[in-house]
């Protein structure tokens, strides 16, 4: 490609993406903060699936963990964000190492459903351990990320704090499924039992990609945590782990950005949705089910398939 | 802890037990007879217990007309889900993955159309033997809840008779164990398969009609269902559908007995948390079969 | 015949192995070695136990009896991966390739127990990363032409004829250096030509050091080896150089039933 026509295939979506936010309604500004933060923890869902087959439900109680973490110590404890940050990801990397060792030991419907069965135990314990969560009275006045009295606090402003560090995590996950170990994932998934004849050490891999996207649900629960200002029980429930599992699937588990695809359909739908009332759940679980008939690659597989299509003639 | 608290406990366990186990019958029978673990067998119930609420009080059905049709209409999902949504996505190749994700869906789906249909509340149906309870020692249970453990172990055994003696039921099994070969001697294995979740849509709508007056219809019962269905089914055995009885029983009885160690509010918790310890430590179920783990 | 137990530099070395399934006994009291730097074969009518002591020998079947050595370590309740970081390499009789993955893939795939660069190096594409992944292409390259698979390195390795998988199955297990190279029936499905092809590839193996254990059904091919054992229902009952097996009166009688 021409370094003309890769500045342009770069250069234009990298505009408009950051013409964006001025041009449109705070309100869509807001909804595409909550992408951001969606393919942030959707990516996490999405590699798990994509590079190790697993179906995980668990993420909305590390989403739930990194919130929870960041409203303790920075709302409680009056300490920088970053150490919300940090404190979320410790813990949560911890309890997804603990119980990943076990629990991946299992294979297909098993570890899924012992995922599901995780997720529930999550949501149950952030609403009976309300002395630690506040239940669902929840805490409220988390502080705002201020690095150098600069605060994050209008959705404008979220808008380029999450974006890049959506973007710069897609580039990481890029690049390890170029590198040695992306490979070994994928051989892990085409055939454990050759693989495992070669030495690869299956279960420690999916170990360390199952900490990695606890690592990525905590980050954005941190995120989401210094956007909203104010946390409860409601949104780590079991349906924000549907909804995660949801975009991964839509979006595609096989190309980088699909994440990004499946945030943006899932956070712009329930608006378009809103005047039939409380549809977009149902609508959520038909497009789910659609996805999984019609279109197993999801929308970004689907794009990709048709981009290559093109390119061969 | 006192006797009588003890007693009322295995009592409310027993009966909490039977309906996981019928659950976790119908998700054994899905799964023998087409290796699909159903993730929404749960909802099944919801279905049954939502069509028996809706029977009862919109339209003024009589019982035990409702009943039957609320059983009837979850057998009539269980149809309409094999033909429209698993066939497709068999003819397309679906991996396991894509199974689970789609009965997943297809919870979810349930459950929200329930949401948007009738909201958030939680509807009560009567019991059989009404508000009846019969006193044992120190505890009490209530009639309906002493009919559940008649019908459930009458529906187990009516299976096993249907499986072993029916020229239908076996054609069912010859199909489920070896699809091929059942082929070669004409037996319409698709129709079998159909018939398959026929069965587990019926006996989930069972279940719904008689959990539901225990414990009401609400719109999210079914995943909870499921889940505690596919502990009693690993418990007795994945590939031992009567097994799954057992289970239940058995979990019901667990779980029972920790929420009066524990506070009632951790339930679920020590519920999912047997789940996993099975998962890992018993993925045979109790009687140990020879089994492949995970499905 | 001597059952050649106490071979002196056994990089490989069975002793004692028993093993049934169900009342079935499969395998008998089997004791032999691998000498280092040797093909050895192993050849049995069906139903010997060739297959269960292959998987026993390579981590598939913890046997019920016996113990497996390998260069001096009891390996017997090693898991697999462990046996094959140690050295230790099989193939199999219908070839496990990554049917996805392109050959080179599947070939880079090989050098994996030998690297070490962690999952966050990875992402970050550290230095040691992108030297890894050259190294890993320059020796998938070098196998690919030794082992003539040049011209379908960019084919997924799922859609090569049975013969090129089975190539690349051998040189993915090549790459990995291994110290035994067990083949299993690797003749299987190829004609003649690609056998005698396969019989110099061994050899050339061998000459560069790589220790083989060869089970096959292929006289042609069992004759590099320069000692075969004979197993029959479960034991051992000849062994020696393949002239002399040809000669032995057991081994006739449980071949031809003479």
């Amino acid at each position: 490609m021409s370094p003309l026509r890769r500045a342009l295939v770069w250069g234009i979506p990298l505009l408009v993406w950051a013409a964006l936010p001025f041009v449109a309604t705070r309100h869509i500004v807001d909804l595409l903060v909550f992408a951001g933060l969606y393919t942030i923890a959707g990516l996490g869902v999405a590699f798990l699936l994509g590079q190790c087959g697993i179906v995980s439900l668990a993420q909305s109680v590390f989403y739930g963990i990194g919130a929870y973490c960041t409203a303790w110590f920075c709302a409680h404890k009056g300490l920088p964000s970053p150490v919300g940050v940090a404190a979320g990801i410790a813990l949560s990397t911890g309890i997804a190492a603990m119980v990943g060792w076990p629990i991946l030991r299992l294979s297909g419907h098993f570890l899924a459903l012992a995922t599901l069965a995780l997720g529930i135990i999550g949501q149950v314990l952030f609403l009976e351990w309300d002395w630690l969560t506040g239940g669902t009275l929840g805490i409220g006045g988390i502080p705002r990320i201020a690095p150098f009295g600069f605060a994050f606090d209008t959705p404008l402003r979220f808008y380029f704090l999450v974006w890049p560090i959506a973007l710069l995590l897609l580039v990481l996950h890029h690049n390890l499924l170029h590198s040695r170990n992306g490979l070994a994932l994928r051989a892990m998934r085409d055939s454990p039992e050759a693989a495992a004849v070669l030495g690869l050490d299956i279960h420690k891999l999916k170990v360390q990609m199952f900490v990695l996207s606890a690592a990525l649900g905590s980050a954005a629960g941190s995120l989401f945590a210094h956007y909203v200002t104010f946390v409860s029980v409601d949104s780590f429930a079991i349906d924000r782990a549907i909804s995660f599992l949801l975009l991964a699937v839509l979006g595609g588990v096989y190309t980088v950005w699909g994440p990004v695809l499946g945030a943006l359909f899932i956070t712009v739908l329930p608006q378009w949705l809103s005047r039939l009332g409380d549809i977009h759940a149902f609508v959520f679980a038909a497009a789910l089910i659609a996805a999984v008939i019609l279109l197993p690659e999801g929308f970004g597989g689907a794009i990709r398939n048709w981009w290559r299509a093109r390119a061969a003639k | 802890m006192s006797l009588s608290l003890l007693l009322q406990s295995v009592l409310s366990g027993l009966t909490n037990g039977f309906v996981y186990g019928l659950v976790g019958l119908g998700l054994a029978s899905i799964f023998r007879g087409t290796r699909i673990i159903n993730a929404m067998q749960g909802d099944f119930a919801l279905i049954g217990g939502i069509t028996a609420v809706l029977l009862l009080e919109r339209f003024g059905w009589p019982m035990a007309p409702a009943f039957a049709a609320a059983v009837a209409v979850g057998g009539i999902a269980g149809w309409l889900m094999e033909v429209l949504l698993i066939r497709p996505l068999r003819r397309r190749g679906g991996s396991e993955d894509s199974y689970l994700l789609l009965t997943l869906g297809v919870a979810f789906a349930v459950s929200a159309l329930v949401l948007y249909a009738v909201g958030r509340d939680s509807h009560p149906l009567p019991g059989l033997g009404g508000e009846g309870i019969v006193v044992i020692g120190d505890a009490a249970i209530r009639t309906h809840a002493l009919w559940l453990i008649a019908i459930s172990l009458a529906a187990m055994a009516a299976l096993r008779l249907f499986f072993a003696k029916t020229a239908l039921g076996l054609s069912m099994m010859a199909a489920a164990l070896d699809a091929e070969g059942a082929l070669t001697t004409g037996i319409n294995v698709p129709l079998m398969r159909t018939l398959t979740f026929e069965l587990g849509g019926l006996v989930g709508g069972l279940a719904g009609v008689l959990v539901g007056p225990l414990v009401t219809v609400y719109f999210d019962m079914g995943l909870l269902l499921t889940l505690k269905g596919f502990a009693a089914a690993i418990l007795g055995g994945l590939a031992n559908p009567m097994g799954a009885i057992a289970g239940g029983v058995t979990l019901g009885l667990l779980e029972s007995l920790a929420i009066v160690t524990v506070s009632s509010g951790y339930k679920d918790v020590i519920a999912m948390a047997i789940l996993i310890v099975i998962m890992i430590a018993m993925p045979n179920g109790l009687l140990g079969r020879r089994l492949r783990k995970g499905g | 015949m001597t059952m050649g137990t106490e071979t002196v530099n056994s990089l490989l070395q069975i002793v004692q192995v028993s093993h049934s399934f169900g009342g079935l006994h499969v395998l008998r009291g089997v004791d032999f070695g691998v000498p280092a730097g040797s093909i050895t074969g192993l050849i049995g009518p069906n139903g010997a136990g060739k297959s269960t002591l292959f998987n026993i020998i390579s981590g598939f079947l913890p046997p019920q009896r016996g113990t497996v050595r390998f260069d001096g370590r009891d390996i017997t309740r090693d898991p697999v991966q462990t046996r094959t970081r140690a050295g230790l390499v099989r193939t199999f009789q219908t070839p496990k390739v990554f049917g996805k993955l392109s050959v080179r893939e599947n070939l880079m795939i090989g050098c994996y127990r030998h690297l070490a660069s962690g999952v966050v190096g990875n992402m970050l594409r550290s230095r040691s990363s992108r030297v890894e992944m050259e190294l890993m292409n320059a020796q998938a390259a070098e196998a690919g032409e030794r082992f003539g698979l040049s011209e379908v390195m960019e084919r997924p390795a799922g859609q090569v004829t049975a013969g090129m998988q089975r190539l690349v199955e051998l040189a993915r297990g090549y790459v990995s250096r291994p110290r035994l190279l067990m083949l299993d029936e690797p003749s299987s499905g190829l004609n003649s030509t690609e056998i005698g092809q396969l019989r110099e590839l061994l050899q050339r193996l061998n000459r560069e050091g790589i220790t083989i254990l060869l089970v096959s059904h292929d006289m042609h091919l069992v004759d590099v080896a320069s000692r075969v054992y004979v197993l029959c229902f479960g034991s051992i009952i000849a062994s020696g150089a393949m002239a002399q097996i040809k000669q032995d009166e057991q081994v006739r009688q449980a071949y031809l039933g003479v």
